[in-house]
């Protein structure tokens, strides 16, 4: 059996997802277009990846829209990793001094 | 080079003059009329200082220069003796510190105004908070970078710390915390190269890098580039480092906002061509700072345009601007560079306007949340033109500044064949209006729906808005627009920088 969810029910959904609480809000209109924002950035990013080759920057566009279409909205989940707690930003640190080390390492 | 080894009169002055002005305002302590005499008359020399002051070293212990033959020198000449410990004042220098000096005028003079407790020690604060940006600006050597990057967090940390409140004092506390880890690893990035080229000054080490077969030590130089590239993180503000430096901007005062973010912009512009000039050639570090000031620019944008509070608003886009600067210098280029230090000093004029007229509803006696304040163009008609100048400037509107230097970038990064980090740029300019325009709408143009009793309240709650915010917001905003129109004003004071580092980075 298949979701018997209309687009309606889906867009729905998706707009209520921003805010557990009152549909609306000073603040809505940020996280409206703070969504769209990190869609359209995530993507380019992921098209940097031509620098390297270009079917890897195809590959990684698609797999971009594919998975914001699935965890969609990202964007409470990117207000909650933006804590500054001290916790949350050293896990960040060491992912990213992991990466920029792994990045360069790879250009010996 | 016929010019022979002299010291410069005016860097060790550039720096002395904050330090004797720190300790002189912490004697006076609560002496508040001496303090602004004091603080204002110090702060007007040191910006007359920067702009007569002729251009060269000031060096503290010298050394025969390496040449590119691997040959040494002992002729005493500027480019024969490597100053070892050496400071720097070119072009580049005298423009951003000049910036510095006129916005430390307008600071000094604001705070010395408004605030009534512990105001010795907090200008103090201040004054060293300007010593070591200048520092940093004018560093040849790995010693001073290091300091002055320790120091400067320091006194960040003492600064926000000193507003007050226990929220800044947790961001100071936080912000200290890190500073131990990043200094450990400036202090190990240093110590690496030192140890491969054996020079602690930067343009020595880079000639001996040129001149040495280092092939089997890249490896080491990698993590070198690494430790230095978190240090610029730290002391910038980048990602994923954003949130704690958000919430020193968010938490400090305004005022001391305009002074910090300075001093975060000049870091960036300082190291950033350090690690360019030194780690330029290497494969992916370009790229990988590229990177970073993308993401930097990204969330910073994003997280502005979730934010309900005008202060933390504009602290997200210092953020979010600060990737703008890395980004020209990150793309290596001489119109890169050009646009990354232009777009520094068109920043902290703009944002300076921005958190002015921050501090400006905040004397309201309402806050700064959109949630609260409304109606503040009827009440403070120029307040409002203000902030709609300094919102058009940060979005990258003609004739302001901002357009300037973000169409340099934007230009840079499609000659680099870069078209995607262009279509970042535009799309932070876009983001930057809504943000600042959903603030701006929400606290001037929507009409104050709060009852009469409780704005009867709130204007006893209201101290008076010192006249002096006014005119530094009118020169402030004349310079916007000058900059706007005649952009090689700027310009012409950093070609120079730009050339020397892509052409002949061994020269400061």
């Amino acid at each position: 059996m298949g979701s018997i969810d209309s687009l309606y029910d889906k867009v729905k959904r998706y707009l209520l997802g921003f805010n557990r609480g009152k549909a609306y809000s000073s603040s809505m209109s940020g996280y409206m277009s703070g969504e769209l924002q990190t869609l359209v950035f995530i993507m380019v990013l992921a098209a940097f990846f031509r620098l390297f080759t270009i079917p890897l920057g195809i590959v990684l566009v698609i797999g971009v829209v594919a998975a914001f279409l699935y965890f969609t909205p990202i964007i409470v989940a990117m207000e909650r990793e933006n804590s500054s707690d001290l916790n949350r930003v050293l896990f960040w640190v060491v992912i990213y001094f992991a990466v920029i080390m792994a990045i360069t390492l790879w250009g010996l | 080079m016929t010019e022979t080894v002299t010291n410069l009169w005016s860097i060790p002055l550039l720096l002395i003059i904050p330090i004797l002005t720190a300790i002189v305002v912490n004697f006076l302590y609560g002496k508040v009329k001496a303090i602004r005499v004091v603080a204002i008359l110090s702060s007007l020399a040191l910006f007359a200082i920067a702009v007569i002051s002729p251009y060269g070293y000031h060096w503290f212990t010298g050394q025969p220069a390496v040449l590119l033959n691997g040959g040494y020198t002992y002729s005493v000449q500027i480019f024969a003796w490597r100053l070892s410990l050496e400071l720097y004042f070119g072009y580049m220098q005298q423009i951003m510190i000049a910036v510095m000096s006129l916005l430390l005028i307008f600071v000094v003079a604001i705070s010395t105004k408004v605030m009534s407790k512990n105001m010795g020690t907090y200008i103090g604060l201040i004054f060293l908070i300007y010593m070591s940006s200048a520092a940093i600006i004018m560093v040849n050597d790995f010693y001073h970078l290091w300091i002055a990057v320790e120091i400067g967090s320091l006194l960040v940390a003492g600064l926000v710390a000193a507003s007050g409140e226990s929220i800044s004092q947790k961001a100071a506390l936080k912000y200290t915390f890190f500073s131990a880890i990043s200094g450990a690893g400036l202090a190990i990035a240093l110590a690496l190269i030192l140890g491969i080229t054996g020079y602690p000054n930067v343009s020595d080490a880079i000639v001996s890098m040129h001149i040495n077969n280092i092939q089997g030590m890249q490896g080491i130089l990698y993590v070198a580039f690494g430790f230095l590239v978190l240090s610029w993180i730290y002391a910038g503000g980048l990602a994923p480092i954003h949130p704690l430096k958000s919430d020193v901007y968010g938490a400090s005062f305004p005022h001391a906002t305009v002074m910090l973010q300075t001093q975060s912009k000049l870091m960036l512009v300082a190291i950033g061509l350090i690690i360019l000039r030194v780690f330029g050639t290497l494969p992916f570090a370009k790229e990988v700072m590229l990177g970073i000031s993308v993401i930097t620019m990204m969330v910073g944008v994003v997280m502005a345009l979730l934010q309900t509070d005008f202060r933390w608003t504009l602290a997200y886009l210092i953020i979010s601007h600060s990737g703008l600067v890395t980004v020209g210098i990150s793309l290596g280029t001489i119109s890169g560079i050009i646009g990354g230090m232009f777009q520094a000093i068109n920043d902290v004029l703009y944002m300076s306007i921005l958190l002015l007229c921050c501090e400006a509803i905040y004397y309201y006696g309402k806050g700064t949340s959109i949630k609260s304040v409304s109606g503040m163009a009827k009440k403070a008609p120029w307040l409002a033109f203000a902030a709609v100048v300094g919102a058009f400037a940060a979005s990258g509107i003609p004739p302001f500044n901002g357009f300037q230097s973000e169409i340099i970038l934007i230009q840079a990064s499609l000659a680099s064949g870069l078209p995607e980090v262009a279509v970042v740029i535009l799309m932070v300019s876009v983001t930057t209006f809504i943000a600042l325009f959903k603030s701006i709408y929400c606290i001037f143009l929507k009409a104050d729906s709060t009852p009469e009793t409780e704005q009867a309240q709130s204007r006893q709650g209201s101290i008076p808005v010192p006249k002096v915010l006014y005119l530094s917001l009118g020169v402030l905003i004349v310079l916007v627009v000058l900059i706007g129109v005649y952009p090689q004003l700027a310009t012409d004071f950093l070609n120079d920088a730009a050339i020397k580092v892509v052409s002949m980075p061994w020269v400061p």
